[in-house]
């Protein structure tokens, strides 16, 4: 065997890691604004490079980059009520507020979204689905989604070339870029429609729909750990709705 | 299903390499509720949504409503042959872009702040620069955008099922009555 050792995240067991992403995404929005999503960005910021996922923040940095500047822009600089000056612009004290609690849920969000992506074993997934007894259909269904997708990406960079080689022009005004969807679209759809006879007689074949419990190859641990971050994931969100109903009876 | 989804996919890659100002990212959805019914498009729908929420953060599960409401819209089109000519397909698309566009914008502007990871936003910020109230910058931006991109799809969506081998129409006795046979 050769290759690294398995971060933290990779580890885990396959459902623990939707767990913890589903709890952010719930308490981006049940934390007070602005301080509670700012501070659950800092700490998915601290669990991903823990995690040994830390070019996800990264990555996620660059997608929020520019949704930042469009929640400064719309909320801080356009926004109304009373202002204050940063520098040479005056912005909107509440639109500052409320674009600074939305920039940290879409950080911690997508950062905890792509840590999920980077880590996700689909066949350990699968596995972890049959030693529980789950249906299978909805859990194969999710992963060959995922494989499916940048497989007819690939082909469509297929297309691409191959109509571009017939002397499609693609590039121009975009009328001639709207005329150029159809030849483009067309041998993409239809031929991934053709592809489904295919995909189903290998899917009769492996008796997917034999209705019976599949042996899993290997059984992915579900250390006491995994137990302990899934339940405590559960236990924040509901401690943290409780205190936003309490707060807003009040 | 999973083909269904990475067409939608796929095309949302599409538009992106021809820089188009649309999404066409519910073709699949659209073309699944044509041939297998709405309530398989509605599956399609929602996972492709879960699918984009993977990409892009799991926010965009809010989403999820628009595309059942795509799905089920488009089946009732096929049901009324809305795509028996490129004429139907057009009007259903309008109808269908409006009324997607108006739900978006309320999740748009509850859930995000008017902020979302599309261009969308880029048509908020100068609506919003124009003079508008962020309310109405969010609504106008989001129909707008949905009626050029529902039409498109309506369109594409009925051009497909014309062109579409006689072999495999006879297998989907919806899709025959979509295109009024």
């Amino acid at each position: 065997m050769t290759g690294r050792a398995p971060t933290l995240a990779e580890a885990a067991h396959p459902f623990t890691g939707f767990a913890v992403t589903l709890a952010i995404t719930l308490l981006a929005f049940l934390l007070p604004a602005p301080w509670g999503p700012t501070l659950l960005y800092a700490i998915v910021l601290l669990l991903v490079m823990a995690a040994g996922v830390g070019r996800a923040a990264r990555a996620a940095a660059l997608i929020c980059l520019p949704l930042w500047g469009f929640l400064f822009l719309l909320h801080a600089v356009l926004g109304g009520g009373a202002h204050l000056s940063i520098g040479p612009i005056a912005v909107s004290r509440h639109g500052l507020e409320l674009a600074l609690a939305q920039a940290a849920r879409l950080g911690a969000v997508i950062t905890a979204t792509l840590a999920l992506v980077r880590s996700f074993n689909p066949s350990r997934f699968l596995d972890a689905v049959g030693v529980r007894g789950w249906p299978f259909a909805p859990a194969y269904l999710l992963v060959a989604t995922l494989q499916a997708a940048p497989r007819l990406r690939e082909r469509v960079g297929r297309i691409l070339e191959a109509q571009r080689t017939r002397g499609l022009n693609y590039h121009g005004s975009i009328l001639v870029r709207i005329r150029a969807v159809l030849p483009l679209a067309l041998p993409l759809i239809l031929g991934a429609l053709t592809e489904v006879d295919d995909r189903a007689m290998a899917l009769d074949i492996r008796a997917v729909n034999s209705g019976r419990q599949r042996t899993p190859l290997s059984i992915p641990v579900d250390h006491p750990a995994d137990r302990i971050v899934r339940w405590s994931s559960l236990l924040l969100v509901v401690a943290a709705a409780a205190w936003r109903l309490a707060g807003s009876m009040r | 299903m999973p083909l269904a989804v990475a067409i939608n996919v796929a095309m949302s890659f599409l538009v992106n390499q021809l820089g188009l100002p649309v999404y066409l990212d519910t073709v699949g959805t659209v073309l699944t509720a044509v041939l297998v019914g709405p309530l398989a498009g509605a599956v399609v729908g929602a996972l492709s949504q879960a699918l984009i929420a993977l990409q892009v953060g799991t926010f965009m599960l809010a989403f999820i409503p628009i595309q059942v409401l795509i799905a089920l819209l488009a089946g009732l089109a096929a049901w009324r042959a809305g795509f028996a000519s490129p004429g139907r397909a057009i009007g259903w698309g309008l109808l269908v872009g409006a009324l997607a566009g108006g739900s978006s914008s309320v999740i748009s502007y509850w859930v995000f702040a008017g902020v979302t990871a599309t261009g969308v936003t880029a048509i908020t910020t100068l609506l919003r620069g124009l003079g508008l109230t962020q309310v109405q910058s969010i609504v106008f931006s989001s129909i707008g955008t949905d009626l050029l991109d529902k039409t498109l799809v309506f369109l594409l969506v009925a051009l497909v099922l014309s062109r579409f081998p006689q072999r495999l129409l006879g297998r989907f006795p919806l899709a025959a009555r979509a295109l009024g046979r």
